[in-house]
């Protein structure tokens, strides 16, 4: 295709402005809807306490050099026993974890919540866009691209013999969807930025095992040789006493 | 804890702002960053703040934080009307609100009111069985009536759910030590070494621990600690040096110059010679002292 294509002024009034702002907006109003119904949770005491398990057997492992001998025995013995250590978790418990968490109505409440906030806006959107926009050329980008690139700036254009520079009205919609995350985080402050890439992340890997981690800190804990170095600590200080006499 | 440089800059800034020179609310912020208890000054400043509806105005919403923070300095010198007027007022804004709550059940410790206050924070507990500022003010106000019993059992049960909490480890490390439990102290310190084992007072305090329990392999663990702090303290620390003194003389009373071994090291009399050096630069009337104690210790001759 040698001839450009002429866009007319409209095109950049009507919709390729109007998408970007909606976009803006809807970004913005979803927030507030999602704080809205945020409700606050208590922390659960069991996960807190297997949080805090887990740092002091970390500090444990990484300061076991620094105290005597028979302080640590005791201390791993207290972390990892087979009958009632802190890290021990025993097999059946191990595999209800899951079930649990799916059998916990406010949990799944509140994925609800969340995944609706996500999903509703962005079904309307995209009908609003497939219904009025649907099957035209909205934007030209000012730099050639490979044919790999069409069926992401082209989406809704079946037409193999248009420039891929050319962009539909409906990838601006996905291309504005997924780039606004930098827009965001500057209306909305650093941390509030959503990132709808993000939780489609999470929506599918939730169901994260707490008793795995506690499990590997004891795998860890239970390999780690301990070797005093106090006793080193009195040449050293020899050392350094010599040099301050001096 | 407040670092070197951080205690610097708040000095500076307190300075400053006693002189007129402006940056009162820094100051503030920088009090609360770092946690420090300046309760005269905080209050001091503060209230002229609060009591200036421009400056106030200007605070935007920390406004409110600074109300608080007020509060519990003014609660801090007894000045239990500016306390009220500030809870009052935070009331006011935030009915029903957790952290308001806990600043009417600290007003009513601050009055002396246990029976009333223990019955607030019970009933803020209920809601909300998780937390740990409720927690240690229950710890706080048995200290505070004299039942040391009773606040190590609020400790140990708080520690039970927070036990990666420093700051409890080391205020139960200090109570046990404070009722001649040195087994249980010992073991409160073992475990700040173990969060933060570059903090040279942590092994400094475990060494004294091991050393007043006495017996000859605790001694020596202690020496090791002692030499363990003048290593992190670079022998700046005179504590330290007179610990790796006392350790020395008292292994050798037990092992009555047996152990031909532990003898070989010469720390001790380097740190004798390091107290000498010290003491000679620092308060020379006090030498004559120090060398005869030495003497008697037949660290020097």
């Amino acid at each position: 295709m040698a001839e450009d294509l002429v866009l007319d002024t409209a095109i950049r009034d009507w919709v390729l402005v109007p998408l970007s702002v909606v976009m803006v907006l809807i970004g913005v109003l979803r927030y507030f809807v999602a704080k809205l119904m945020r409700s606050f949770q208590p922390p659960d005491r069991k996960a807190l306490k297997e949080g805090q398990v887990v740092l002091r057997a970390r500090n444990l492992k990484a300061g076991a050099n620094f105290i005597p001998a028979k302080s640590f025995r005791v201390r791993r013995f207290y972390f990892t026993n087979e009958e009632n250590g802190l890290l021990h978790v025993p097999k059946d418990q191990a595999q209800n974890a899951q079930a649990q968490m799916f059998s916990d109505p406010n949990m799944a409440m509140d994925m609800m919540k969340k995944n609706l906030s996500m999903i509703i806006p962005q079904t309307l959107t995209f009908a609003w866009v497939n219904f009025f926009f649907s099957g035209f050329v909205a934007a030209k980008i000012p730099f050639p691209l490979t044919q790999r690139f069409r069926s992401m700036l082209q989406n809704g254009i079946d037409l193999s013999t248009v420039d891929v520079s050319y962009v539909s009205s409906r990838s601006w919609y996905f291309l504005n969807l997924f780039g606004l995350r930098g827009l965001f985080s500057l209306i909305l402050g650093e941390e509030n930025a959503q990132d709808d890439t993000q939780r489609m992340m999470q929506m599918g890997g939730f169901g994260f095992d707490p008793t795995k981690s506690l499990s590997a800190e004891k795998d860890s804990l239970d390999i780690v040789q301990h070797e005093w170095v106090l006793p080193k600590m009195e040449q050293r200080a020899e050392e350094v006493l010599r040099k301050l006499v001096k | 804890m407040v670092g070197a440089a951080e205690e610097a800059q708040l000095n500076r800034l307190e300075s400053q702002v006693d002189n007129g020179g402006g940056g009162a609310w820094e100051y503030l912020c920088l009090v609360r960053k770092l946690k420090a208890r300046r309760s005269e000054k905080v209050l001091k400043h503060g209230l002229s703040i609060l009591n200036d509806p421009k400056a106030r105005s200007r605070l935007g919403g920390e406004e409110w934080t600074l109300y608080e923070q007020v509060a519990i300095a003014a609660m801090d010198c007894q000045r239990l009307d500016v306390a009220k007027d500030c809870i009052a007022t935070l009331s006011k804004k935030f009915t029903g609100s957790l952290r308001v709550g806990r600043l009417e059940a600290m007003l009513l410790e601050a009055k002396g009111a246990w029976a009333d206050a223990e019955k607030a924070y019970a009933r803020l507990l209920e809601d909300n069985p998780l937390d740990q500022a409720m927690h240690k003010r229950k710890v706080a106000m048995a200290k505070a009536q004299g039942n040391i019993s009773a606040a190590v059992d609020f400790l140990n049960k708080y520690l039970e759910i927070f036990m990666a909490d420093q700051d409890a480890w080391r205020e139960l490390a200090e109570i046990y030590v404070s009722l001649q439990m040195y087994k249980q102290a010992a073991f409160c310190y073992e475990e700040l070494i173990l969060s933060q084992p570059t903090v040279p007072l942590y092994h400094l305090a475990y060494a004294e621990v091991l050393y007043t329990m006495g017996g000859l392999e605790n001694l020596q663990a202690a020496k090791k600690y002692y030499a363990s702090t003048i290593n992190l303290t670079g022998g700046k620390n005179t504590r330290a040096l007179y610990g790796v003194c006392l350790c020395s003389v008292a292994i050798n009373q037990l092992t009555k110059g047996r152990n031909k071994e532990e003898e070989s090291s010469e720390l001790q009399s380097l740190a004798a010679e390091a107290l000498l050096k010290d003491y000679k630069h620092r308060a020379p009337e006090k030498l004559p002292l120090l060398s005869t104690m030495l003497k008697n210790m037949k660290l020097i001759s």
